[in-house]
C-alpha cells in the first residue's frame, strides 16, 4: 500500500509580494506551519470518502498568471467585484462609492486596515488546526493568497443590491488560484454578499478560498454561493462565520460544476440572540464528487440555528454531508434544527450523510433527521398516467426535493442560474430512453 | 370505442386476469362488477399501462388502434383516464403546477398551444367548485394531506379537467359519504358525453343509483362469468355473489 505522502513543498512557495506587512507576515507563518504536514488519506476522518480523489500534481502548485483576462462580464444586478484566478481587477468591477462601505483589494491595504485583515484571516485560521496529523486543506489558502477583499460596513449601513464576488478561474495551464474575502460588518449593518465561482480553460487546477464573515451586534448578513466551474477544476473552499449578538446569518450555496469540490463551513455564534440559517442544494453527476462539511458551534446563550442540505446523486457520482452541532456549556436556550434528505438517482450513486452532535448544556432543543431515498414508481406511474413524459415526471419529483431551497435563495439572478443548472442536470440524469 | 379481446395478465408469476372480452361503445357506460381478488383493479391498472402487471395473452384496442403496445403516457394522451382507487400523495409539487402540466402535455399531443398560468387558473377554479373541492387545494401538495373524499374529488377534477375518451373509474365510491358520493357522481355524469365511454369498477351497488350504468358486468377469479343491464346490479345486491356461484366470503365481510 502506497505510504502517505506529504504536501509538496512546491505548494507553499507564495507568490506575490505586493501586500501589506502584517498580511505577508502571517502568510509566511502559515506556510511555515503547513510544512512537512501529510496529506489526508482516507483514514483521515474528516477526509474519509475524498482524499482519494484528491490530485495535487507539482505542476498544480504553481500559481495560475495573473494576466489572463477577465472575460466578458456578466450582465450582473446588482454591484460587482471581478476576481481572476485569486486577484483582484479592478477596471472590470462595478460598484459606487456608497456612504459608510468600503471594498478594498489586500494591495492597496495600510495601516488599521490591514491589521484588521491580518486578524480576521488568522482568527478563522486559529481556530481550526491541522486535524488528524495531516494538513487541514482548506488552511493552505492562508499559506498561499495574493490577493483578496477586505469588505468592511460601517454601523447601520445597508446596501440596496446584493453584492457579486466573480471568482473567475482562466485554466489555460495547470495551477492553482487562492482568492481571499474578508467581511467585517458593522452593528446593525445589512448586506448580500454572492460567490460566484467559474472558469474557464481545460487544465486540470485547483481553486482554494477563504471567506471570512465577521457581524457585529444586530448585523444581517446573507451569503450566497453559487458553483459552476468545470469538469476539471477541484475546488475546497471554506467559509468562516462570527456572529456578535442578535446577529444573523444565512447561506445559500447552490453547487453544480467541478470534479472535486469540498466545502466547509464553520459559524460560531458568541452572542447571545444570534441566529443562522444554512441552506445547501448539491446535485452531482458523472463521476463527481461533492463533501459539504458544516459546524455550527453554540457559544452563547439564546442562539438559534436552522440548517437544511440536499444531495441529489445521479450516474455514478458521490455526494457527502457532514453536519456538526457543537453546543458548548453555557449555551443554555439554544435552539438547534438540522434536516439532511438524500436523494439517489441511480444505483451507481452514493451518498454519505453523518449528523454529529456534541451537546454540554442541559436546557437545549436540538433536532437533527437525516434521510436517503429513491423516486418512489408509484408516484412517477400516478403522474405518466396523466400525460406528463416520465422525464417531465421525474423532473417535478425530483425539484418537489429542493423546490423550497431554491425558492428561498433571495437573489433572483442566481435562482435562474439555479434553475438554469438543474435543467441541465435533468438532461443529462432523465435522458429518455 | 374499447376492445379487450381474451386479456391475461400476471404480477409476481401470479395470473390474475384469465381472460377477460368487453367491448365498450362510445357514450356507453358500463359496470364492472366483482368480489375482492376478482381481479377489477388489475384490469384497470393493466388498461392505463402499469407496467407492474404482465399481459401474458389477448388484445386490447382504443379505436382500433393496439393499447398494449403504447407506454402510459401515450395511453393517457391518446384519450385513457383511470381515476385511481388510491391517489399518491406528492409533497412538494402543487396540484396547480402539477394538473397545469397534465393539461398542456396533453394539448400539445392534440397540437394546441400551452395554456398560460391565468388561463389555466380560471379554468381549474371553475372545475374545482364543480367537484365541490375550495380552490386553496390547488396550492397544496398533489392530494397532500387530503381526506379520502377529497382524494377522490381530486381524481374526478382531473378527468374534468383532462377530458378522455375512456374514462375507468376504480372504485371511485369507495370511502365516501353520502354527500361525497353525490359529488363525485355529479361529476362523473357531468363527464357522460356521446364520444366518451365510462368504465366503473365498484364493489358495490350503491354508486349505480346515482350514476346509472347501460351495462352491468361481473367478474369473478379473472373472467367476466355474466353480463347484463341496470337490473344485474339490483339483482346482486339483493342475493349476493354466491347467486352466482361465487364463494361470498370475500363480500360478506362487508
Amino acid at each position: 500500500m502506497k505510504s502517505a505522502s506529504t504536501l509538496s513543498s512546491a505548494f507553499l512557495q507564495s507568490a506575490g509580494q505586493a501586500l501589506p506587512e502584517p498580511l505577508l507576515a502571517l502568510r509566511a507563518n502559515r506556510a511555515s506551519a503547513l510544512t512537512d504536514l501529510l496529506l489526508p488519506t482516507r483514514k483521515t476522518e474528516n477526509w474519509k470518502y475524498s482524499a482519494k480523489h484528491l490530485k495535487l500534481t507539482d505542476e498544480m502548485a504553481s500559481s495560475l498568471p495573473l494576466s489572463a483576462s477577465a472575460g466578458a462580464a456578466a450582465d450582473i444586478q446588482g454591484y460587482t467585484v471581478v476576481l481572476v484566478n485569486g486577484v483582484v481587477r479592478p477596471e472590470a468591477s462595478n460598484y459606487p462609492a456608497l456612504e459608510g462601505l468600503s471594498i478594498q483589494r489586500f494591495s492597496d491595504l495600510n495601516g488599521d486596515d490591514a491589521e484588521l485583515a491580518a486578524d480576521l484571516l488568522g482568527k478563522s485560521i486559529s481556530d481550526q488546526p491541522a486535524k488528524h496529523g495531516s494538513i487541514n486543506l482548506s488552511l493552505l489558502n492562508a499559506a498561499r493568497f495574493e490577493d483578496g477583499l477586505l469588505i468592511q460596513l460601517q454601523p447601520g449601513t445597508v446596501l440596496d443590491q446584493p453584492l457579486f464576488v466573480i471568482h473567475h478561474t482562466s485554466a489555460s495551464h495547470s495551477g492553482s488560484a487562492f482568492p481571499c474575502i474578508l467581511v467585517a460588518a458593522g452593528s446593525n449593518s445589512q448586506l448580500t454578499l454572492v460567490e460566484d465561482y467559474v472558469s474557464s480553460g481545460e487544465s486540470p487546477v485547483m481553486v482554494n478560498t477563504a471567506t471570512e464573515f465577521s457581524l457585529g451586534d444586530g448585523a444581517n448578513i446573507t451569503s450566497v454561493r453559487l458553483n459552476t466551474e468545470g469538469q476539471n477544476v477541484q475546488h475546497m473552499g471554506t467559509t468562516g462565520v462570527r456572529q456578535q449578538r442578535n446577529s444573523r446569518f444565512a447561506s445559500h450555496s447552490v453547487g453544480f460544476g467541478g470534479t472535486l469540490r469540498r466545502h466547509d463551513l464553520h459559524v460560531r455564534l458568541e452572542g447571545e440572540g444570534a441566529e443562522c440559517k444554512l441552506n445547501g442544494v448539491v446535485v452531482t453527476q458523472g463521476t463527481q464528487h461533492y463533501d459539504n462539511h458544516t459546524t455550527i458551534e453554540h457559544i452563547a446563550a439564546h442562539c438559534n440555528s436552522e440548517e437544511t442540505y440536499r444531495n441529489i446523486a445521479a450516474d455514478k457520482s458521490h455526494a457527502i454531508f457532514n453536519g456538526r452541532i457543537h453546543i458548548h456549556q453555557d449555551a443554555q436556550k439554544s435552539n438547534a434544527n438540522m434536516s439532511n434528505k438524500n436523494l439517489l438517482l441511480t444505483n451507481g450513486a452514493e451518498i454519505d450523510t453523518k449528523p454529529e452532535l456534541e451537546i454540554y448544556a442541559d436546557d437545549v432543543k436540538c433536532a437533527h433527521g437525516a434521510t436517503i431515498g429513491q423516486l418512489d414508481n408509484e408516484s412517477i406511474f400516478y403522474l405518466v398516467s396523466r400525460g406528463l413524459s416520465p422525464r417531465d415526471a421525474k423532473v417535478l419529483l425530483t425539484m418537489a426535493f429542493i423546490n423550497e431551497l431554491v425558492a428561498q435563495i433571495p437573489v433572483e439572478q442566481v435562482r435562474d442560474t439555479a434553475n438554469t443548472g438543474l435543467n441541465h442536470f435533468f438532461d443529462q440524469a432523465f435522458q429518455e430512453v | 370505442m374499447l376492445s379487450i379481446k381474451n386479456l391475461h395478465a400476471s404480477v409476481e408469476g401470479k395470473q390474475i386476469l384469465k381472460g377477460i372480452n368487453l367491448e365498450i361503445k362510445a357514450g356507453e357506460v358500463h359496470a364492472i362488477m366483482g368480489p375482492n381478488g376478482s381481479g377489477k383493479s388489475t384490469l384497470s391498472q393493466v388498461l392505463a399501462g402499469n407496467e407492474t402487471f404482465e399481459v401474458t395473452e389477448g388484445e386490447v384496442t382504443l379505436n382500433g388502434d393496439n393499447l398494449l403496445e403504447l407506454p402510459t403516457e401515450e395511453r393517457a394522451r391518446e384519450g385513457v383516464f383511470l381515476a385511481f382507487q388510491y391517489p399518491v400523495e406528492i409533497p412538494g409539487v402543487s396540484n396547480l403546477q402539477f394538473l397545469r402540466t397534465a393539461v398542456n402535455a396533453m394539448r400539445k399531443h392534440q397540437g394546441k398551444d400551452d395554456m398560460n398560468a391565468a388561463e389555466f387558473m380560471k379554468l381549474a377554479k371553475e372545475v374545482s367548485k364543480q367537484v365541490d373541492l375550495d380552490p386553496a387545494f390547488l396550492k397544496r401538495g398533489v392530494n397532500e394531506g387530503f381526506s379520502g373524499g377529497e382524494k377522490k374529488r381530486n381524481e374526478i377534477m382531473q378527468a374534468l379537467l383532462l377530458q378522455p375518451k375512456l374514462a375507468i373509474l376504480d372504485e371511485t365510491d369507495s370511502g365516501l359519504d353520502i354527500d361525497a358520493l353525490k359529488v363525485v357522481s355529479d361529476g362523473v355524469n357531468a363527464l357522460r358525453a356521446p364520444d366518451r365511454a365510462i368504465l366503473m369498477i365498484t364493489h358495490y351497488q350503491r354508486l349505480l343509483d346515482y350514476i346509472v350504468p347501460d351495462y352491468v358486468h361481473v367478474l369473478v377469479d379473472g373472467k367476466i362469468i355474466k353480463s347484463g343491464g341496470r337490473e344485474l346490479a339490483l339483482e346482486l345486491e339483493a342475493k349476493g355473489y354466491g347467486w352466482l356461484g361465487v364463494n361470498d366470503e370475500a363480500t360478506a365481510s362487508h
